[in-house]
């Protein structure tokens, strides 16, 4: 399989090419949140669904529709491929943790707060399910294959690229793209904080996508990299989760037939330390330094986590082409992932 | 309670806003539909819409007559408590 | 534009990908194991008894006050408790939808007559689809913060809320490690989805096992959405009924196991029916009106990958929602693929109403037991078929019936459409199906 463009929405900004500066100079994103009491965040600058998208049909659009919409318009717009990019043959496989909770819960409150309990806006109603915007994508774009979300938290990419991979196997698409989505939000915050006892967590926001065809299937451009393995693993209650990460990893160098010497560059998502402590015992500082972390310097971007890290390997692409890059992700709750790129040539 | 004309005026903003138009792009008779493209969930989100300022109760069946800005103040003035 | 179904189908990939497929290329794949939790019965045998019987699921809701709603009917599970099902999980560190996910799980594992240590000796995969996750416990929460800000929300209630935790409860109930865990977010067909996607993955050697499926917990925001739209009915569904009036929201859950049709005849297990195929297509033009053409290209691709005629099939189990639009959308989907006599069309919705991610999951159990056991479950409430949506939909009472070929749809929000094909599995025939 392999990766023939990508996009990304970051706190970088709305490019690729902002993306690319951004994590060459490894700079933290975090501020101060607009119209939060002295809340920090990391969220896509300047975003916006009605100036990004337009004032047609976004009027009841809510942040991670838009935000996924966004990414898979400047993935198809990328240049590389004609108009033969949407259509019956193209599949969307989007990422997500739990959809928007924003949505959820402002529905829901506006149930339980009206006149009536279903005074409520018809017009949010798709933004309160999951696949709102898988579907949205859909709809814009005319994606017309498998339109699949899935619910993976941050290790949504790559299991998003399990599941492309079989997805092309099967002759169910001829082209996938396959990304995540997360929204920065006031209910995510909270719920987010609650959960974690209150501790303070930096959250943030984005969106990365990826066109992915079979590696056998000629495109017109060259790919950008190939995906040699992807693997994932569960480390139930009472298991060490580092063993899991090391076992994972080891999985997927062995299904791409490397070793652990081979690798030019191990990531983490950098929010989990038994996953750090993991990737430091397999390979060396050199290895894991090469590309920047991503969780320290864009904070917890939940299911965009590993479709930002993903870009991250193809941003850096042009520094070694033909070079190894393994990705890990683990959520915190025992799911662990690992993918093996091999970049092939600059953007 | 706002007066008549100030209601009517009311009407056209809420429709015009759920129809993602503006208030000169939309004559009386244009069809919501046909003419102006708008999809099943912001028609049901006009008559929420206008359930929920007014506090009146519009029969779903009375759908059909609210395609266009006439027929939507027409029903309205039918329902009880106008 | 809808698409033009007459259009030339996509030339299918070659099967190959980066890791390769077992050396005897794509296998059988079977139903071994079955989980209903549902309104209507929890377990095989309840379920079974539910079907033939057409009993409803319907009573007065209870999930939250319903004070201000001119009527409120749904579908829900009476007296749920999780601990007599549940062998590893505590229940209160996972809300509800995640209780019925590892409980369906656990029960169909059961059914099929594995051990754990059966199942952690293999590869497992595991989909659970949802439509909603955890939106009844985050009703919850949100009611509590309303009325207490935020010390009003503890912890643990904030923990139950993401939606992989569907998917992650099955492999903690379990005790699984070596398994992929995907918890499919696709709306109402998300339990079709996950059947398909454990198919493919067993087809071509991702994994021995299989456990896929649906849940979805009741909840007050999917309700006071439905009957916002105007789409639920006063007492009960009627699907294809001149008096339909809508939906009955539902809950409840359904996990099947599969597993290769090599390995069930090495084990002996039962094999209530063969995955034959599955198709997944995108309208890509509406978030709630279905699109008849592409509905019709959905039920076609499943046919296809099955390597079937529609003459071929005994029995569709339908959508079925029982509005007005799905009805006759999809009954006009059906004809166009099925020509002016298509098979016999039952809504479970009928009985369970709409179980959301766990509709198509519940209707495939359902198929797998009619095959089984040789009869139709009803379309019940039934009293006039509407002209503009004429299917037999064996009104009322289950009939006998020699079931070859089943296939069971799901239609989604969003324009998602997923069809899965079931079939009897005769024994081994040469050449096989695939």
């Amino acid at each position: 399989m392999k990766i023939t463009a990508w996009s990304a929405l970051s706190p970088y900004g709305h490019t690729a090419a902002d993306f690319t500066q951004g994590v060459r100079d490894r700079r933290p994103t975090a501020a101060l949140v607009p119209e939060e009491e002295a809340q920090l965040g990391c969220l896509v600058p300047d975003f916006d669904p009605r100036v990004v998208l337009g004032k047609k049909g976004t009027r009841d659009m809510n942040r991670v529709t838009a935000l996924a919409v966004t990414a898979v318009g400047s993935v198809l717009d990328d240049g590389t491929q004609t108009a033969a990019g949407t259509g019956p043959d193209t599949a969307l496989v989007l990422g997500t943790t739990t959809g928007s909770v924003q949505s959820m819960t402002d529905f829901t409150r506006s149930s339980l707060t009206g006149d009536r309990p279903y005074d409520v806006e018809p017009g949010v109603i798709p933004n309160s399910v999951m696949n709102c915007a898988a579907a949205q994508c859909a709809i814009r774009h005319r994606l017309q294959g498998p339109n699949t979300t899935l619910a993976g938290g941050r290790a949504a990419a790559l299991l998003g690229l399990l599941y492309a991979r079989r997805l092309l196997r099967a002759g169910r698409a001829r082209t996938v793209l396959c990304g995540a989505a997360e929204e920065y939000s006031h209910a995510r915050t909270w719920l987010e904080a609650r959960s974690r006892d209150d501790a303070p967590t930096l959250l943030g926001e984005g969106a990365a996508v990826l066109r992915l065809t079979p590696a056998e299937l000629p495109t017109a451009a060259p790919p950008l990299a190939r995906v040699l393995a992807v693997h994932t693993r569960h480390a139930p209650p009472g298991s060490d989760p580092a063993d899991t990460i090391r076992d994972t990893v080891s999985a997927a160098l062995g299904q791409a037939r490397i070793t652990a010497s081979d690798v030019w560059s191990a990531t983490g998502s950098g929010l989990d330390t038994a996953e750090d402590d993991a990737l430091d015992a397999l390979f060396p500082r050199q290895t894991r330094d090469r590309l920047p972390t991503l969780g320290p310097l864009v904070g917890d971007t939940g299911a965009a986590a590993s479709a930002l890290q993903l870009a991250t390997v193809l941003a850096a692409g042009g520094q070694a082409p033909g070079g190894h890059a393994v990705i890990t992700s683990t959520d915190g709750q025992g799911l662990v992932a690992a993918a093996v790129l091999r970049m092939e040539r600059p953007h | 309670m706002l007066t008549t004309d100030a209601r009517q005026i009311r009407i056209t903003e809420i429709v015009c806003d759920r129809l993602e138009l503006e208030p000169e792009e939309l004559a009386e008779t244009d069809r919501f539909v046909e003419e102006h493209g708008a999809d099943s969930l912001a028609l049901i989100g006009v008559l929420a819409a206008l359930e929920k300022e007014f506090k009146v109760t519009i029969d779903q069946s009375e759908m059909p007559r609210m395609a266009h800005l006439a027929g939507v103040r027409e029903v309205l003035s039918e329902t009880k408590g106008w | 534009m809808p698409p033009n179904p007459e259009a030339p189908r996509p030339t299918p990939v070659p099967a190959r990908g980066f890791r390769s497929a077992p050396a005897q290329g794509p296998r059988r794949v079977v139903i071994t194991g079955l989980g209903p939790l549902s309104s209507i019965g929890t377990g095989t045998d309840a379920f079974t008894t539910g079907l033939r019987q057409g009993r409803s699921g319907v009573t007065p809701i209870t999930a939250f006050d319903t004070t201000g709603f001119a009527h409120a009917n749904a579908c829900q599970v009476q007296d749920f408790d999780p601990a007599p099902l549940l062998h590893r999980l505590t229940p209160a560190h996972y809300g509800r939808a995640a209780q019925f996910s590892a409980a369906a799980a656990r029960m169909a594992v059961a059914d099929a007559g594995l051990t754990d240590a059966d199942l952690a000796s293999v590869r497992v995969q595991i989909s659970v689809g949802t439509t909603d996750g955890e939106s009844y416990d985050l009703d919850l929460i949100t009611e509590a913060h309303l009325h207490g800000g935020l010390p009003a929300v503890t912890p643990q209630a904030a923990r139950r809320v993401p939606a992989p935790l569907l998917g992650l409860a099955v492999a903690r109930e379990l005790g699984l490690a070596d398994t992929e865990i995907l918890t499919i977010g696709t709306a109402c067909s998300a339990g079709n989805y996950s059947l398909g996607n454990g198919l493919d993955a067993i087809r071509h050697g991702d994994a021995e096992i299989a456990l896929c499926g649906g849940a979805d917990a009741f909840c007050r925001k999917t309700f006071a959405a439905f009957y916002r739209l105007g789409t639920i009915a006063p007492d009960c569904c009627r699907p294809f009924d001149t008096d339909r009036q809508g939906i009955l929201t539902g809950e409840g859950a359904g996990m099947l196991l599969l597993e290769s049709l090599d390995s069930a005849l090495a084990r002996g297990a039962r094999i209530y029916a063969e995955i034959l195929g599955y198709g997944l297509n995108c309208d890509a033009y509406h978030p709630v009106a279905p699109q008849e053409d592409s509905v019709a290209r959905c039920l076609q691709l499943a046919l296809d990958d099955a390597g079937l005629k529609p003459a071929e099939v005994d029995l569709i189990s339908a959508h079925g929602t029982g509005t007005k639009a799905n009805d006759v959308t999809e009954s006009r989907a059906i004809r166009q693929v099925y020509g002016a006599a298509p098979p016999r069309t039952i809504s479970l919705k009928s009985m369970l109403g709409h179980t959301m991610g766990a509709a198509s999951a519940l209707g495939a159990i359902a198929c797998s037991l009619a095959i089984t056991h040789g009869f139709i479950p009803p379309t019940i409430n039934h009293r006039t078929t509407d002209p503009e949506c004429a299917v037999d939909c064996v009104p009322n009472h289950a009939v006998p019936a020699d079931l070859r070929i089943v296939q069971n749809n799901g239609l989604a929000f969003g324009g998602n459409n997923a069809a899965v094909v079931l079939g009897r599995y005769e024994g081994r025939r040469e050449g096989g199906v695939l």
